[in-house]
């Protein structure tokens, strides 16, 4: 076995049970004993709960329980992964649209949806603030208790917190043409078409709960802090996703529902329908205010960058989004001066949350259109400006910060090869070109175990989660390369806090870099002890013996890993386990607590053909190039940014939350909220990467997975400017909006 | 989901008392695919639904007789748009039927459900507007044919009396050549709820009958007998203001989220102008 297995693309992993249906997901697990569940919400945005009767609900065959914040612990407990501001359920007040004030479970889903609707609440509608503008009126009510912002200045606003980062000097910085606009991008939900889903069952005297969450760790910790239980107590397993992307980090329901189970002494389950999703998960809308100044040669001179996200009514982790986002801002630019002000806004909408690119394209939206305009101000190619400025590698080109780590340029390059820049375009079309990075992991911990079992065989232990992504599949790669055993007799173990070793989190494009080099330092471990027992078994120094690719070399010959270990292991056979652990501890010196393990760094050129009368815009050709470092499976990594590509074309071209004057959702659901469909495609879709082997991961790799979202919006946008010769700055480009500027152009 | 009695009848007859008996709470089920939904949703809650697919009589199916193509009302869509009489016949009913929905809701789908459920943007509604459709209807007075521009009031709401159901759909076939087109504006290219239907119908005798949905509380039939339209030799000043004329019952709302009225009236425009070039080369070339 010494033929490299990485950079193959063997089938996945588990691939077989997802496209067949016979993969269990949350929702298909059936419990004995289990109760269904239903939330009960209010037809408001925001109320004040006067009392709840339950009695009409009680009373309905099956029902066996109603919970509400008076049943619960008081004060009643609250959680979140940033500040612990959310309740398990709403106490006295409702803050957004589908903030549920009561759970019911029944023996069947029907009588739990029957007496939901007979639970009575009464209440009073408050005004409620949904729009940035509303929410920072000085007038506005506040969405959160300021008595849960002690000593914080800002408590008296919507404004959770500040994010500034900066440096040179913007306001003493001369630049020949300075360009300003302003651009918003909309809420936009995640949509994976797995349901959200939860399970809690009283497990002696601790809990079980089965959750579609993407960090089961980190869920263990909430559940056991909430309930007041020891870890050890609290097994939280956590089945591989159907989709994640960010919004199935962090607990929603899970403490409710355990809660729920506890108090009726049964298993009870809750799984959301997508209308309930929408009212759980989304991403941050926001207002961006760019000023560029940039000098007749094309130099960048300065960005003066002001970004107001709109979160929703609990932080979870939306200020992080809103800190991390936006650091980068100014994209991957040599730029002297830099101001950055980003602000967590919040309302009482949907709590937003990590969602593919977390915080990232909302900004880069902005900007890139805005480096568009300063191009076209000094009259200077789009790619040349771009290239111009580029930082690289090795270059700090944020000055604090890690620098630089690829050669960014020959993405460039390349995308604009594919995209056939500067050659001759058809009538009524536009191409556009546009750059995207984001920080990788700024800390970080995974712990991972290999054992290999007697006849070589291997099991991989690894908490990350593999919601689609194909962790499973680069983890089995890893092994079996290092081990020699053949893919389909390596066994990946994922989704049980009582089995798995610890893991953070399975977010930021981290896995394959900080898992994976987690499990190749658990693989090298094994690999010693091989290179012990060969030299014990042959007689020879141990410093003679190498272990390579599964293979172990002696002064005189080659063995097979299989070789060694069944006479080392002898009579009573047994196996070899080895432990890896990536420890990224965090770095309170640095603006983001820590410097990123890597970049993600992405280019997308897109050639778009607009029909003037209906504002349609078609995607003729859609280019992603992205430095990933090395492919360890290249058709994962290609597929991969082709759907983060396909995600981006939605906010970009269609997706976004409609609210009503009250601040109810309007298009709850998929008939008026549109997502890409198979029709929507780019009629051409091209996926490459930039393989330099110079990232931090195993053999060479960098995180990929979101790089390819991040700068669509901008590069959709640049191509209908061109083919159109109106600028667009709101998203998504519907043809009601494309045609609406074609019309005001021709009234002006 | 809300209880209620499910019935399967074996003859037209025996659905008709059961619908007279049950009159509001009675609900019609062939395809489902509108009906599930509301039962699940609980926007509807009828105490009866009779399902017709045991119905003898209402075997899904398409034939020509006497001058005319019947559609049986069970007959779903992706059978209407691939039924070769009515794609000689009613290219513009093919072409609508085959946008309904999805692939798997076309296959569910029936004709006399997208009818019967009066939707203003039902697709088929307006092929069957301009190809003067007659819908036949079995009630306990006997068999009624209702003109299909009698039939539409608002959306959900038809001229169907108490006990009366829908068998089956008339289109009388053309005397004379004629090009037909069908178009919709939806939000996507994969499957969506149109914000504008329109159908146009030209024949050689020069007349021009536009028939647009979506865009008011019932579909909309209009029609240009001075043959302006249909001749692409007029000037387009001349033919603008007869154009304008056929879309001045469009009266979209305000309030619907999938496009403003502004969008939709001028997008009534284009796609009309659109259809209309198509429908006449196509008579064009029919005449060959």
């Amino acid at each position: 076995m010494s033929a490299t297995i990485i950079g193959t693309s063997p089938n996945r992993v588990g691939g077989i049970g997802r496209v067949t249906g016979s993969q269990q997901y949350v929702a298909d697990l059936r419990l004995a004993d289990v109760l269904e569940a239903r939330l009960v919400t209010l037809d408001c945005a925001r109320a004040r709960i006067i009392s709840i009767d339950a009695s009409a609900a009680l009373a309905l065959p099956g029902v066996r329980l109603v919970m509400t914040a008076a049943d619960l612990p008081q004060p009643v407990p609250r959680f979140g992964p940033q500040l612990e501001d959310r309740p398990v359920i709403a106490v006295g007040e409702t803050k957004y649209h589908g903030d549920p004030v009561a759970i019911v479970a029944a023996e069947t889903k029907d009588a739990a949806d029957a007496a939901a609707a007979l639970v009575r609440v009464e209440y009073e509608e408050l005004p409620a603030v949904f729009t940035l503008a509303a929410a920072l009126d000085p007038a506005a009510p506040l969405v959160q208790d300021p008595a849960l912002r002690p000593g914080d200045r800002l408590a008296s606003t919507n404004v959770l917190r500040e994010h500034p980062i900066g440096w040179g000097d913007v306001d003493a910085a001369v630049a020949d043409v300075v360009v300003e606009h302003t651009y918003t991008f909309p809420m936009v939900t995640h949509f994976a078409i797995e349901p959200h889903a939860y399970i809690a069952a009283p497990d002696g005297d601790g809990i079980a709960v089965w959750s579609t969450i993407q960090h089961p760790n980190w869920l263990q910790k909430v559940i056991a802090k909430v309930l007041g239980m020891p870890l050890a107590k609290v097994r939280v397993f956590a089945p591989d996703p159907g989709g994640g992307f960010g919004g199935k980090q962090h607990a929603k329901y899970e403490p409710l529902v355990a809660l729920a189970a506890i108090r009726a002494g049964r298993p009870v389950r809750l799984v959301l329908s997508l209308e309930e999703t929408f009212q759980a998960v989304r991403r941050a809308s926001c207002e961006v205010r760019v000023r560029t100044g940039v000098n007749r040669d094309g130099a960048l001179v300065f960005e003066d960058i002001a970004a107001d996200y709109l979160i929703g009514a609990y932080a979870d982790i939306a200020d992080r989004v809103v800190g991390k986002g936006s650091y980068p801002a100014a994209g991957p630019y040599t730029v002297p001066n830099v101001r950055i002000l980003a602000r967590s806004v919040l309302s009482h909408t949907v709590p937003s949350t990590a969602f593919r690119g977390f915080g990232n394209p909302q900004v880069n939206w902005a900007v890139e259109s805005n480096l568009d305009e300063a191009a076209l101000a000094i009259g200077m190619d789009r790619l040349e400006i771009r290239l111009r400025n580029i930082a690289h590698r090795g270059d700090a080109f944020i000055p604090f910060d890690t620098p630089a780590d690829g050669e960014w340029s020959q993405t460039v390059t390349r995308a604009a090869e594919l995209i056939g820049w500067g050659s001759p375009l058809p009538p009524g079309r536009g191409r556009g070109i546009a750059l995207g990075i984001k920080s990788g992991p700024t800390t970080g911990l995974s712990y991972s175990t290999v054992r290999l079992l007697g006849d070589g065989s291997v099991i991989v232990f690894a908490g990350t989660s593999d919601m689609g992504q194909g962790a499973r599949t680069v983890f089995a790669q890893i092994a079996a390369q290092e081990l020699g055993a053949p893919l389909d007799w390596v066994t990946v173990v994922m989704g049980d806090t009582a089995i798995v070793p610890y893991d953070q989190q399975t977010s930021a494009s981290r896995s394959t870099v900080l898992m994976g080099n987690s499990v190749l330092m658990a693989c090298r471990s094994i690999q010693a002890q091989l290179r012990t027992m060969a030299a014990r078994l042959h007689a020879v120094d141990e410093a003679l013996v190498g272990v390579d690719r599964g293979v172990v070399h002696l002064p005189d010959r080659d063995l097979s890993v299989i070789d060694v270990l069944k006479p080392g292991l002898g009579r009573l056979g047994g196996e070899l386990t080895g432990n890896g652990e990536v420890r990224k501890d965090a770095d309170p010196s640095h603006p983001l607590s820590g410097a990123p393990a890597f970049f993600e760094f992405n280019c997308t050129a897109i050639e778009a053909e607009v029909d003037r009368e209906t504002g349609d815009v078609t995607i003729v050709r859609h280019v992603t190039v992205s430095d990933v470092g090395r492919a360890l499976n290249p058709l994962q990594v290609r597929t991969q940014d082709e759907g983060a590509a396909i995600q981006g074309l939605g906010h970009t071209l269609m997706e976004h939350y409609i609210f009503d004057e009250v601040g109810r959702i309007r298009n709850l659901g998929a008939i008026d909220y549109r997502i890409p469909t198979s029709m929507d495609l780019p009629l051409d879709l091209v996926s490459e990467t930039i393989e330099n082997a110079d990232g931090p991961g195993p053999y060479g790799s960098k995180g990929m997975s979101e790089g390819a979202l991040l700068c669509v919006a901008a590069a959709v946008g640049a191509a209908v400017r061109e083919a159109i010769r109106v600028p667009i700055r709101d998203l998504p480009l519907t043809p009601e909006r494309v045609w609406r500027a074609l019309q005001e152009r021709e009234t002006a | 989901m809300h209880t209620f009695a499910y019935v399967r009848p074996t003859t037209v007859a025996e659905a008709v008392a059961i619908l007279d008996a049950g009159g509001r709470d009675a609900r019609v089920l062939a395809g489902g695919t509108d009906l599930v939904i509301r039962l699940r949703d609980g926007s509807a809650t009828p105490t009866t639904v009779i399902d017709l697919k045991r119905i003898a009589d209402l075997r899904p199916g398409v034939r020509e007789e006497g001058g005319r193509l019947t559609i049986s009302a069970t007959t779903v869509m992706t059978d209407v748009a691939a039924d070769p009489l009515v794609r000689r016949h009613f290219p513009a009913l093919a072409e609508a039927a085959a946008v309904v929905g999805s692939v798997q809701i076309r296959n569910r789908a029936t004709l006399g459900g997208n009818v019967c459920n009066a939707s203003p943007a039902a697709d088929t509604a307006t092929p069957l507007l301009v190809f003067d459709a007659t819908v036949v209807a079995e009630g306990p007075g006997g068999t009624r044919r209702i003109a299909i521009d009698d039939f539409f009031v608002r959306s959900g709401v038809t001229t169907l009396q108490r006990g009366e159901l829908v068998t089956a759909i008339e289109l009388p076939i053309p005397a004379v050549a004629t090009g037909s087109a069908h178009v919709r504006r939806t939000r996507r290219r994969g499957h969506d709820l149109a914000s504008v239907t329109l159908s146009v119908r030209v024949d050689a005798l020069g007349v021009t009958r536009f028939a647009y949905g979506s865009v008011g509380p019932r579909p909309v039939l209009a029609v240009d007998d001075t043959g302006v339209l249909a001749d692409p030799a007029v000037p387009a000043e001349a033919r603008s203001a007869i154009l304008e004329r056929m879309f001045a019952d469009a009266s979209p709302s305000p309030r619907s989220m999938r496009a403003s009225p502004a969008y939709r009236l001028a997008m009534l425009r284009v796609l009309g102008a659109r259809a209309l070039r198509s429908a006449i080369e196509q008579l064009a070339a029919g005449s060959d």
